[in-house]
């Protein structure tokens, strides 16, 4: 198991950490994915972006272990999820930084987008924290079963349970239905 | 997988949308260089071992007292209470509304803060003193800055962070103070069918004007941004079912616009004069051509609307309320043609848009944002980090003269706040 680095070892003479090669190849083709999966995991960008940081500030200084066990995304989902878990975990009473802005009847946005968004996020709070990880984690980030269940620590057939309870709330959420049989386009 | 899932899986990847920005490697290094630095938790909040029961309790008098005159509901929606500084000057004592001598206004001894770097170094915030003030309430006149908080508007040395004058005064009102050449005006009063407006001395504070304003039809309920200065120094205040234009030389009502769309709930002035624009009722903007007095536009939002602010390529405004609220700008006044600018401005006061030093501001918990005042897109944003999840906030940003830029602050958890300066990006110079 790899170790954390400490700060001075991060951070080199100027500041500035060295990046690992690769890296940047690495958040420059998948970032775009990370914040999706992410804004599934959160429903809102700036919690998605804070935990796309996050999982790949964690990834930074083991990229060249991970690069070798070519497995960097794996590793950058788990740690994404396990963040989302540990902060949906946290009972904090007070203003949250997941805010949900009111997606206003956008003028320049097409109404039906921001329908479909709403009722996906809305379908998405309902389910607990660990059933949203699996649908998001299999279904979007088209992970197998065993690989889900690897980020998030749990058995096979957990993960198997989890998406069947997720997809049995999911059918019954409104709205929902009727994108999963057709809906609108993004 | 089975049907059902491949159905889920597609309408997952079609419903989602595309990020509005991507994470850089810059962001991440940015992230891991400051994460380490940031202060420990414990002399976060270390400043209120030097608070003591005098300043609270001298407070909270004040809080009492300027709640029945000026109307308790308001300051009660502040987040902020302002701490008394730890000088040994008792906070001044707020007047019955309407009093005719003005209190002299305090002048407190400039107390010595270390600067204290804060949100992870974010845009180099660092804090210049620890007081805290009303959301939304920072601004900026010469190379002064004014805030408002707890029962005082306050001068602020931004050099040192040390108050310089304050003098008793509660807002009614959601909305900063206008500096209008060497005058710094409030709404002093605003309720049933009049409105006071006081003007002080922008460098002692001492009180030079009181203006009282009728309103016709009563004042809106939804008032926030009532008080608006033109480039000519004329002052512009909603009154009930009109807007008043007051001449601070004068100290009269020169003139009123009659509305046809319920009672002006903010209004802004466009940087050449030319334009007011008037949020009334829930919610019409409407566009008036100050020169002949005449509405040439308005447009609606199915939702509310306040705290107006005018540029050269239109208005902004905030919607929604507490967490929720976010900023929009609206292309030459005109409603159907707006876009929202900030992505979760969150916070509700914190996220009112503020302008300075050539571009639009907009605080707030989730980040922070510059903006063409022209066009209304953002030139540059940060997010601004969460302490231990808990959300921190940066609002009414102000540049002075000087060009320095500075914010309130505040961290929750570690019960920290205070004005930051900041140095924003390249990027946000107008």
């Amino acid at each position: 198991m790899s170790r954390a680095l400490t700060s001075l070892e991060v951070l080199p003479v100027d500041g500035r950490p060295t990046e690992p090669d690769g890296f940047r190849e690495f958040v420059e083709a998948r970032s775009s994915a990370l914040l999706r999966s992410g804004w599934l995991l959160t429903g809102d960008w700036p919690s998605a972006e804070d935990l796309v940081q996050t999982a790949l500030a964690a990834a930074w200084p083991r990229w060249t272990s991970l690069t070798r066990q070519d497995a960097p995304e794996l590793y950058v989902r788990k740690i994404m999820v396990n963040t989302f878990l540990r902060w949906r975990r946290r009972r904090w009473t007070g203003e949250i930084a997941t805010a949900r802005l009111p997606e206003m009847q956008a003028y320049g946005d097409a109404f039906a987008q921001v329908d479909a968004r709403q009722a996906l996020i809305t379908a998405l709070d309902r389910l607990p924290p660990r059933q949203r990880a699996v649908v998001v984690l299999r279904y979007f980030a088209d992970q197998t079963e065993a690989q889900t269940a690897a980020a998030m620590g749990c058995s096979v057939g957990a993960v198997k349970a989890h998406a069947s309870k997720a997809l049995a709330r999911l059918r019954d959420a409104p709205g929902l239905a009727e994108l999963m049989t057709g809906g609108v386009a993004s | 997988m089975n049907t059902e899932e491949r159905q889920l899986a597609e309408m997952l990847h079609r419903v989602t949308p595309e990020p509005p920005r991507r994470v850089t490697v810059e962001d991440v290094a940015y992230r891991l260089a400051s994460e380490p630095q940031r202060e420990p938790r414990s002399r976060r909040g270390s400043i209120w071992k030097h608070r003591g029961w005098t300043p609270l309790l001298a407070a909270l008098s004040v809080f009492a007292i300027a709640g029945v005159s000026a109307g308790i509901a308001t300051v009660a929606t502040s987040r902020h209470g302002t701490q008394t500084p730890n000088d040994g000057t008792p906070p001044a004592t707020a007047p019955a509304s309407g009093s005719p001598s003005p209190p002299a206004p305090a002048q407190s001894p400039p107390p010595s803060w270390e600067t204290l770097r804060v949100a992870g170094g974010m845009w180099d915030a660092k804090l210049i003193n620890r007081l805290s003030f009303s959301q939304g309430s920072l601004t900026g006149g010469g190379n002064s800055l004014y805030a408002v908080g707890d029962g005082s508007l306050v001068r602020i040395d931004p050099a040192s962070g040390a108050v310089l004058r304050t003098t008793p005064y509660s807002a009614p009102v959601i909305g900063r103070p206008v500096v209008a050449g060497n005058t710094v005006w409030v709404v002093w009063s605003y309720g049933g069918g009049g409105i006071v407006l006081r003007g002080y001395d922008a460098s002692t504070l001492a009180q030079v004007a009181s203006v009282p304003v009728s309103a016709t039809g009563g004042v809106s309920s939804q008032a926030q941004g009532v008080l608006a200065a033109g480039p000519d120094g004329k002052l512009y205040v909603a009154a009930g079912d009109t807007v008043a234009t007051v001449d601070p030389a004068s100290r009269q009502v020169t003139r009123r616009i009659q509305l046809t769309a319920g009672q002006a709930s903010s209004v802004a002035v466009s940087p050449d004069g030319s334009k007011l624009y008037v949020a009334a009722g829930s919610f019409q903007l409407l566009v008036y051509d100050l020169a002949t007095g005449t509405q040439t536009l308005s447009s609606s939002m199915p939702a509310s609307g306040g705290s107006l602010l005018a540029t050269a390529g239109g208005v902004w405004g905030t919607t929604g309320t507490g967490m929720s609220e976010w900023v929009w700008f609206a292309p030459g006044g005109n409603l159907t043609r707006s876009f929202r600018v900030s992505q979760g401005a969150g916070s509700g006061l914190a996220s009112l848009p503020s302008y300075g030093g050539g571009v639009v501001w907009i605080g707030g918990s989730h980040e922070l944002v510059c903006a063409s005042p022209a066009t209304g897109r953002a030139m540059a944003r940060t997010p601004i980090p969460a302490d231990h999840s808990v959300v921190e906030y940066f609002d009414s940003v102000t540049v002075l003269s000087s060009g320095h830029t500075y914010a309130l602050y505040q961290d929750d958890r570690a019960r920290l706040a205070g004005v930051a300066s900041l140095t924003p990006p390249r990027a946000c110079s107008g």
